[in-house]
């Protein structure tokens, strides 16, 4: 009985012995096909028919890609802000094998209804504004941004009439900075109006909310010789180089480089389920004379080999 | 401690529980494994130093390398100062020369590797500059580090760390980053000399490409950093720039050159630095611990499969071995243990290694001496029953030849010689007939003769007081009985039954029932209570000497039983007045069984 029991414990040992020199003798197989697996396919899509303002965003994109082994589609509108093109195009992808996207929603109610079923098959992350059921958002704090260049604009301040310009649309992220900065206006008892562009019979005092607006009202500035003072957001060079030449009065900056390799980042932690909430990005208020800081450097003028020459 | 103590103390009691092969394969195992771990550990150790050297000696190489690149990229930046410097600014009075013409030939010359040249006199006025030829408006060139640095430090020439060149005025506004390269310089104008100072912006990107071609391997990379420590090229530079990552190139900047093992962020690292010529730059080659085997991923997991392949196969073998010294043992234990439950017959194998066969010789070897023992034992016990046997038909002999003797003589002296001489016949054959050979079986009908002789004898000695009747049933012939048997229960049925008596009848009937041979003797004498004739068997009954031959009927029964069995022997039927019926009980022996029971009384 007790040989038998021996025997037993024997082959026992025997054969735990030989399933885990078995198991790690396959293990690198299993691995390997874990890693194979593990390469995943990324949509990326703007908002914006040009991408040229996202340059910088799409090489730290491309670095997280690189790093966590992905690999990434950029996508562009037709129309600018055209959300139902946007919609389609988003669920062509997903229809297509898409493991997450990375969005600049047009309209984040709309997208989030039209992706609602998919949401959680194929995660998305959003730039600039929030989307609900959304697997996160990177973005600066868009209401304290618009806060903050508010202030800005209220150092500045010696009188006289604020316009905001309303190019939202139906961008949540965008209009938070915009009712953020119109809240910090009235505060301080500054009138404001909003307007859709910029009119003929600007008032002295100039808030744009995003970076095209922002460029498109410095260059208008520059090219008609207008004295309005405009306070704008973006990190873009256009907007940069509007910002030294004093078109612009001051700017929100935050990296875009950041933005883009975290939204990737957050894209492919969600498809694998790991990674925490995104915090929002830092962003500073800069001036003229802030520019060529060696931090603002860093932040404003990305190391670009192509862009160096 | 007492832990431990409890610990050892359930070891042994289960030690002393285990089987012999489970404490050799366990043990043996154990000690292999431990072996085989350590020498794994040390193999390791030994691996894990010679590849930490092979990286440490792989990144000084590819440094060297680097830093032989970087050099020569630097010297060549350093001669076009030189020239500009030597060869135009020195021999040129700039109130009648222009600088810009022969920059410009420099430039184009390098204009793959330069973003600008220029020159500025002492208060950081342009004095001339290629490709832009203009500074902006608001350009605070004398407040710029390489302008300062040049100022203070004349005899020296400067490098400075990545920044984006912004004094010159262009309407593009392109930022673009450059190193610095930045001298003092004497400047002639109108004969007179003052201080300048010579700026040559290199591009970031020549740099980098003179970094970025440079692999380590194993997930190792380089960088570069200034005196003191701030990053002039890292293969994640923006990813630092934009607060995503960090570098321990603060620390690195303090190394000296040489490999050494730092922990940065919880992450084991082999770093190499090496000072780059003049500049007082540092090439910093960084290796994680973590992926000196990256060079082949799969090789710790082989290790371990090697490793539990090897003690797989020693615990196979040990099993093996530890079964094949233990069998012989287990086996001789079994054989110990039936032969404690007394089965008959168990053999002792005497196999395994020397010591055990020694040992199972040595316990067949006492158990045949045992069994010799114990059949000695048998033997003499078997002789002891026969001589007691022998003693008990002995027992017949004086007492009856006395009496018979006693009447021959009387008969004699009265003058009845023919009974005597029929008295004598029946004597000597009854004696013929008693001896047998000495054998104990003998065949029915000589028993049955023997009886007649006896009744023979008794009827002359009893004047013909009864009358005896023997016969022998069908199917008896040729079968064979118990010696002297009839004899006592005829002695018995005279003494008790007819002795009295002028008209008993004693008759001995022999018949065949199945398998038995059935002996009745009757007489139609006193008889007896059925409780007595019975008890008249019983063993423990005391011994009754009655007359005549003075054997009883139960010492005929004794025989009987011992030597057929329980299932045969005696028994008695009487009644009070109406006689006795004493009934044999034997089996049907016939000529070749009665000669094997003679041949088992012999053994």
């Amino acid at each position: 009985m007790r040989t038998e029991k021996s025997r037993l414990i024997q082959i026992a040992i025997l054969t735990a012995l030989g399933l885990a020199a078995a198991l790690s003798l396959a293990l690198p197989q299993l691995l390997r096909g874990e890693r194979d697996a593990q390469l995943l396919s990324l949509s990326v899509m703007l908002r914006d028919t040009d991408s040229s303002g996202w340059t910088v965003a799409r090489q730290g994109m491309e670095q997280a890609a690189d790093e966590l082994g992905a690999e990434l589609r950029f996508l562009t509108l037709t129309a600018a802000g055209d959300s139902e093109e946007q919609e389609a195009l988003l669920l062509r992808e997903i229809e297509d094998g898409a493991a997450a996207l990375v969005v600049v929603p047009a309209d984040p109610a709309a997208l989030s209804a039209a992706l609602d079923p998919w949401l959680v098959v194929c995660p998305t992350v959003t730039l600039e504004s929030p989307m609900e059921g959304a697997a996160g958002v990177v973005s600066p704090d868009n209401a304290l941004l618009g806060q903050e260049l508010a202030r800005a604009l209220l150092e500045d301040w010696d009188g006289g009439e604020v316009l905001l310009l309303d190019t939202a649309g139906r961008c949540a992220g965008v209009a938070d900075r915009l009712e953020a900065a119109a809240e910090a206006l009235a505060a301080e008892g500054i009138p404001a109006r909003r307007a859709p562009e910029l009119p003929e019979d600007a008032p002295r005092w100039v808030m744009a909310f995003e970076p095209l607006a922002t460029q498109r009202a410095a260059e208008r500035r520059e090219a008609e010789g207008r004295d309005y003072t405009l306070y704008g957001v973006g990190s873009a060079p256009a907007v940069t180089a509007h910002l030294e030449r004093g078109n612009i009065a001051a700017i929100a900056a935050w990296s875009d480089y950041a933005a883009g390799y975290l939204a990737v980042r957050r894209a492919v932690n969600a498809v694998r389920g790991t990674g925490g909430t995104p915090t929002p990005l830092p962003f500073f208020i800069l001036r003229e004379e802030d520019i060529y800081a060696p931090e603002n450097q860093k932040l404003l003028f990305p190391i670009m080999s192509s862009s160096s020459r | 401690m007492s832990f431990f103590r409890r610990l050892a103390a359930q070891w042994g009691e289960r030690y002393h529980r285990m089987s012999i092969q489970m404490v050799l394969s366990l043990s043996f195992t154990a000690v292999a494994a431990a072996g085989m771990l350590l020498m794994s550990v040390s193999l390791i150790w030994r691996f894990s130093s010679a590849n930490e050297q092979l990286v440490a000696e792989n990144s000084r190489r590819v440094l060297a390398q680097a830093n032989l690149n970087l050099d020569s990229y630097l010297r060549r930046m350093m001669r076009i100062s030189d020239t500009v410097y030597y060869r135009t600014i020195k021999n040129m009075d700039l109130a009648e020369d222009d600088l810009t013409g022969d920059l410009s030939l420099l430039y184009e010359e390098n204009r793959d590797d330069l973003v600008s040249l220029a020159v500025f006199d002492g208060e950081g006025g342009l004095v001339s500059a290629v490709p832009l030829t203009a500074l902006k408006r608001d350009a605070e060139t004398a407040d710029s580090d390489w302008f300062r640095s040049a100022s203070q430090s004349m005899e020296n020439l400067h490098f400075s760390t990545p920044h984006v060149q912004n004094i010159f005025d262009d309407p593009d506004y392109p930022y673009r980053w450059v190193v610095s390269l930045s001298r003092h310089v004497q400047l002639t104008r109108d004969g007179a000399t003052e201080g300048g100072v010579l700026l040559v912006d290199m591009s970031f990107s020549g740099i980098e490409q003179v970094c970025r071609d440079v692999t380590l391997g194993s997930g190792g990379y380089l960088y570069l950093i200034d005196g003191d420590g701030e990053l002039i090229y890292h293969p994640r530079q923006q990813l630092i720039y934009a607060g995503l990552l960090e570098e321990n190139n603060q620390a690195a900047a303090e190394y000296r050159d040489g490999s050494r093992q730092e922990t940065f962020q919880g992450q084991t690292r082999q770093v190499t630095v090496k000072t780059v010529g003049y500049t007082g730059w540092k090439l910093v080659g960084v290796a994680p611990a973590a992926n000196w085997f990256a060079a082949s991923p799969q090789l710790p997991l082989f290790g371990l499969t090697l490793l539990l392949f090897s003690i797989f196969l020693m615990a196979f073998l040990n099993f093996l071995i530890s079964a094949r010294i233990s069998d012989p043992i287990l086996r001789l234990e079994r054989s110990i243990r039936e032969l404690d439950k007394g089965l008959a017959n168990v053999k002792i194998e005497e196999g395994g290694c020397y010591e055990v066969q020694r040992l199972s010789h040595a316990v067949a070897s006492m158990v045949s001496t045992m069994r010799h023992l114990m059949d000695d034992i048998v033997r003499q016990e078997g002789q002891k029953r026969r001589s007691e046997l022998e003693v008990l038909q002995s027992q017949i002999n004086p007492h009856f030849l006395y009496n018979t003797l006693d009447s021959v003589i009387w008969m004699t002296e009265s003058g009845q010689h023919q009974e005597a001489i029929q008295m004598v016949t029946s004597l000597a054959r009854l004696f013929r007939i008693s001896l047998s050979k000495g054998k104990s079986i003998i065949p029915l009908a000589d028993e049955l003769e023997h009886a007649r002789h006896y009744m023979n004898i008794q009827q002359i000695r009893y004047k013909n007081k009864f009358t005896t009747e023997i016969e022998a049933g069908p199917g008896t012939e040729g079968l064979y009985t118990l010696k002297l048997i009839i004899q006592p229960l005829l002695e018995n049925a005279i003494y008790h039954g007819c002795a009295a008596e002028d008209d008993g009848v004693i008759r001995v009937a022999a018949y065949r029932e199945g398998e038995d041979l059935l002996i009745d003797v009757e007489d139609n004498g006193l008889g007896m209570r059925p409780e007595l004739a019975a008890s008249l068997l019983e063993e423990d009954r005391p011994e009754v000497r009655t007359r005549g031959s003075g054997i009883g009927v139960r010492n005929v029964h004794q025989r009987v039983s011992l030597t057929f069995g329980e299932g045969y022997g005696l028994t008695i039927f009487s009644e009070p007045d109406e006689g006795t019926l004493v009934r044999i009980r034997l089996p049907a022996l016939d000529r070749e069984a009665a000669e094997r029971r003679r041949q088992g009384e012999d053994l």
